[in-house]
């Protein structure tokens, strides 16, 4: 679906010619190995590239300009996928062809050349007063995710079960870290990701594909690197599972919070992926699921119960928002679910909705550019050459036999509750 | 007779027909897409709680939560849920409520007429017995309890509480674990027959589709089944004054850190049309302007560090009320409360707004709205919304072409009087007095 071009040892455009959307759209990604320092430095200077930059000196003269350019998003990310950190910068421009001026196009990829390359650095240095406030941001961020009970909880299940692991590090960062750093240390981060990481950059609009790899060579003058498998740094422990944990936590909140946390030998690059995802959907992916039907529908507990595939981690979660008191009546129907499976218990329409429905996912995030360089970016790493097509005929191969023998690799290690301070005391 | 609309400068075609029984049907093809986005929305949300039922004289009041509630209720009918059937033809299905809408709606790439009839039949043939209302309410009330845990969403409806003496908007709209216990199959039955009667209503489908076919398959469709003549629905609302009903409140739950929301509501809401489409339209610039993030504003309360990441500000409006809210996370609420009366305060005194920041605002405004196009559910839901307003979405850019300075004052001035503002906060509990 991308053309590929090979700009330089290391740094890939992909590009995509499409009248499907009024914009175009684009996506540069910086990837290294996962790293909790580095995390910390990268999600500040993420904030920082967003913030001003040698041309536009604040963030008041940054946005007018992109308001003036009809609207042009521009901002920056910093996210983790398996072992691999990624710092990306996006923007998305109308297409000229629907404005009443033209070069709004020729602008945006003006200002994406100067966000990479010309930041707002004097002698070697980024602004102490920008590095200061973002710094600050990114701290709230961070913090700020004690808000959201559900988030909260699944964070704390993954940092109990997967301790100093890829699995359970944080995008960016801890608060301490991303305190302890300098401006000094921001700039060395920001060398070192523009002349070391792997970039993939993408574009995706209706434009000349030939005349914009050219436009694109010749303003993003990356050099070239080595890029190497990567392995995250964070140590990875294999645990022996051998009793399920049971962890209860209180805070002053009315829901009860359940996440259940199980292992799986099968992972993104494992032979099995299709099957397991298969398997995931008839347990709890879907309204159809076993959960839902179960755990919602029939017993009629809980608004949410639903499971998740985290496949680049091998693991599978739960989540339900239940009443307190009823904890263990909610832990042994999910528990039966997993028990049906794991029995051959699978009806034939339960394989065929789930194969729909997943195929209608895949297919509907072509629908938007972002979808595109979002899936693209992931299943590259399996095959290049994939579709749609391709991965929906993967899951139609699927049988209930392997749904059955897939259960079997699911094991529970923990459940989480996190709950009010009065229930279960 | 199907009418086929073109937008040249948008190059999207839009095809309307109003059916014999009523209902609204548009389809709007988009090329490249392999997705359709079916919506099936009714005019009646959280608000029309007050009413004469379909056949009666006497006005009712149902309980709070019953629009929600009926939501809920169509997805079961007599042999099993209607989850099921969808997820059989690959199509992901949902609804929603809001405070003047209730829309069913599923995405779906293949088998676009077998998906289309499920969303039409199962939302014309209710089917409520005690036994599944009952069972609903556990459910329910697991959904409120989410949301009374959800610190914005708390946030967002106290400040609706404190602006409001009357008006149902401020009754939360899946209404609260008591409220619901009161609902019967009877009202929901009730609820049904007044609102869903398909001149009430609009079918929006956006997407991999033909527009000729899918016509005569919905003509079709409602062809073969019979309804009432359409009826004017009488709803009733208390009357609200310009004041808001609590100045400044107060709640403490368990999060990290301080949050401020500040509510002004919108007088001159008794309209629709063009007028309405101006009056939103240049709200919304005026508070880009004011309280964007190129706003002096914005620059000065971020470097103070009295708004984060997490600030945002919104403009509301429907036919009979409105509200602008602004708000953050952060440690110095009576601060940010202060800048953002004293930033409103000098734009009634001042008036600062040239045509420069009108410009450059509607550039930001026509672009965006550009860029929402590319997404089949912003058409579909805000379509809607639009045609329920007797606003048409396709103006937005004509309108903002022709905005002036003279709107923007008048639609600032609907919100602008310090006696229509409060302030709603929410405080670590740790540190609550």
């Amino acid at each position: 679906m991308f053309k590929k071009v090979e700009l330089q040892e290391g740094v890939t455009l992909y590009i995509r010619k499409s009248e499907q959307f009024k914009t175009v759209n684009f996506s540069v990604k910086w990837k290294t190995a996962l790293d909790e320092k580095k995390s910390a430095l990268r999600a500040v200077l993420a904030n920082v590239l967003e913030e001003s930059n040698g041309r536009y000196r604040s963030q008041t003269e940054f946005r007018n300009a992109l308001d003036e350019l009809y609207g042009t998003v521009l901002y920056t990310d910093a996210g983790k996928r398996g072992e691999t950190h990624i710092v990306s910068l996006s923007a998305e421009c109308v297409n000229d062809e629907y404005l009443s001026e033209g070069g709004v196009l020729e602008e945006v990829l003006s200002l994406i050349k100067t966000v990479i390359f010309d930041p707002n650095v004097v002698d070697g240095r980024f602004d102490e007063t920008v590095v200061n406030r973002e710094k600050r941001s990114v701290k709230e961020r961070i913090r700020s995710l004690y808000d959201d009970k559900t988030r909260f909880a699944q964070m704390r299940m993954l940092e109990l079960i997967r301790p100093d692991s890829a699995a359970s590090a944080p995008s960016y960062g801890t608060e301490e870290d991303v305190d302890a750093l300098t401006s000094a240390d921001l700039f060395a981060a920001y060398e070192s990701m523009l002349n070391e990481d792997e970039i993939d950059i993408y574009i995706v609009g209706d434009i000349d594909e030939d005349d914009m790899t050219e436009k694109i060579r010749s303003l993003l003058t990356f050099s070239s690197r080595k890029v190497q498998a990567r392995q995250s740094t964070t140590q990875h422990t294999v645990t022996q599972v051998t009793d399920v944990r049971h962890v209860r936590e209180k805070q002053d909140m009315k829901q009860g919070k359940l996440h259940l946390g199980f292992s799986t030998p099968v992972t993104f690059r494992h032979p099995d992926y299709a099957k397991m995802q298969i398997t995931n959907g008839v347990f709890g992916g879907f309204a159809h699921s076993k959960l839902f039907v179960n755990v919602r529908e029939k017993e009629s507990m809980a608004y949410y119960a639903s499971s998740s595939y985290s496949s680049h981690y091998g693991l599978l979660y739960v989540m339900a928002g239940i009443d307190a008191e009823l904890e263990e009546k909610a832990v042994n129907l999910i528990n039966a679910q997993l028990t049906a499976l794991q029995q051959g218990e699978i009806t034939d329409l339960e394989m065929e909705q789930t194969k729909a429905l997943l195929a209608n996912g895949i297919k509907s995030a072509f629908d938007s550019a972002r979808g595109q360089i979002e899936v693209f970016d992931q299943y590259k790493e399996l095959d290049e050459n994939f579709t749609a097509d391709t991965i929906i005929a993967g899951w139609e191969t699927v049988t209930k036999d392997d749904v059955k023998n897939m259960a079997a690799e699911i094991k529970l290690e923990i459940v989480y509750l996190l709950s009010g301070k009065e229930a279960n005391e | 007779m199907m009418k086929n609309i073109h937008f040249d400068n948008l190059q999207e075609t839009l095809y309307n027909e109003k059916l014999d029984n009523g209902l609204d049907v548009y389809i709007l093809p988009k090329r490249g897409f392999s997705k359709t986005f079916v919506t099936f929305t009714t005019k009646y949300g959280s608000i029309d709680r007050t009413f004469i039922p379909r056949g009666k004289t006497e006005e009712v009041k149902v309980p709070d939560g019953i629009a929600h509630f009926l939501e809920h209720k169509m997805f079961e009918k007599e042999d099993g849920d209607v989850f099921q059937k969808f997820s059989v033809h690959g199509a992901s299905a949902n609804a929603f409520t809001s405070f003047t809408r209730t829309a069913y709606l599923f995405s779906a790439t293949d088998k676009l007429y077998e998906n289309t009839e499920i969303l039409l039949d199962f939302v014309q043939e209710p089917y409520f017995t005690e036994k599944t209302v009952d069972k609903e309410k556990g459910i329910i009330a697991q959904e409120i309890t989410m949301y009374d845990d959800q610190p914005d969403w708390r946030l967002y409806f106290g400040t609706i509480e404190n602006l409001f003496h009357e008006h149902p908007v401020k009754i939360d709209i899946a209404g609260t674990v008591a409220s619901i216990q009161d609902i019967t199959a009877d009202y929901l039955y009730e609820c049904y027959e007044t609102f869903y009667h398909p001149s009430n209503m609009v079918l929006f489908v956006v997407g991999a589709v033909d527009p000729e076919e899918m016509m005569a398959f919905i003509k079709k469709n409602q062809g073969a089944k019979t309804f009432e003549d359409p009826a004017e629905i009488i709803r009733s609302f208390p009357t609200e004054t310009d004041t808001v009903a609590i100045a400044e409140r107060k709640l403490a739950m368990d999060v990290s850190k301080p949050k401020l929301n500040m509510g002004m509501k919108c007088t001159n809401t008794d309209i629709d049309g063009e007028e309405m489409l101006i009056q939103e339209l240049s709200a919304g610039l005026v508070l880009d302007i004011l309280f964007g993030r190129s706003s002096n504003f914005y620059t000065e309360t971020y470097n103070e560090g009295l708004i984060d990441e997490s600030f945002s500000y919104d403009f509301t409006m429907e036919n009979g009320f409105g509200f602008a809210m602004i708000g953050s996370d952060t440690d110095q609420p009576e601060q940010l409360e202060k800048a953002i009366r004293t930033t409103v305060k000098n734009t009634v005194e001042t008036w600062p707004i040239t045509d420069l920041e009108l410009n450059r605002m509607r550039k930001k405004k026509i672009g965006q709205f550009m860029r929402s196009l590319n997404s089949p559910e912003f058409i579909a839901n805000q379509f809607t919304r639009y045609t329920f307003n007797n606003m048409n979405l396709f103006d937005v850019v004509p309108t903002l072409e022709k905005l002036t300075l003279e709107n923007l004052k008048d639609a600032f001035q609907t919100f602008s009087d310090e006696s229509g503002h409060t302030v709603y906060s929410i405080v670590p509990a740790d540190k609550a007095e």
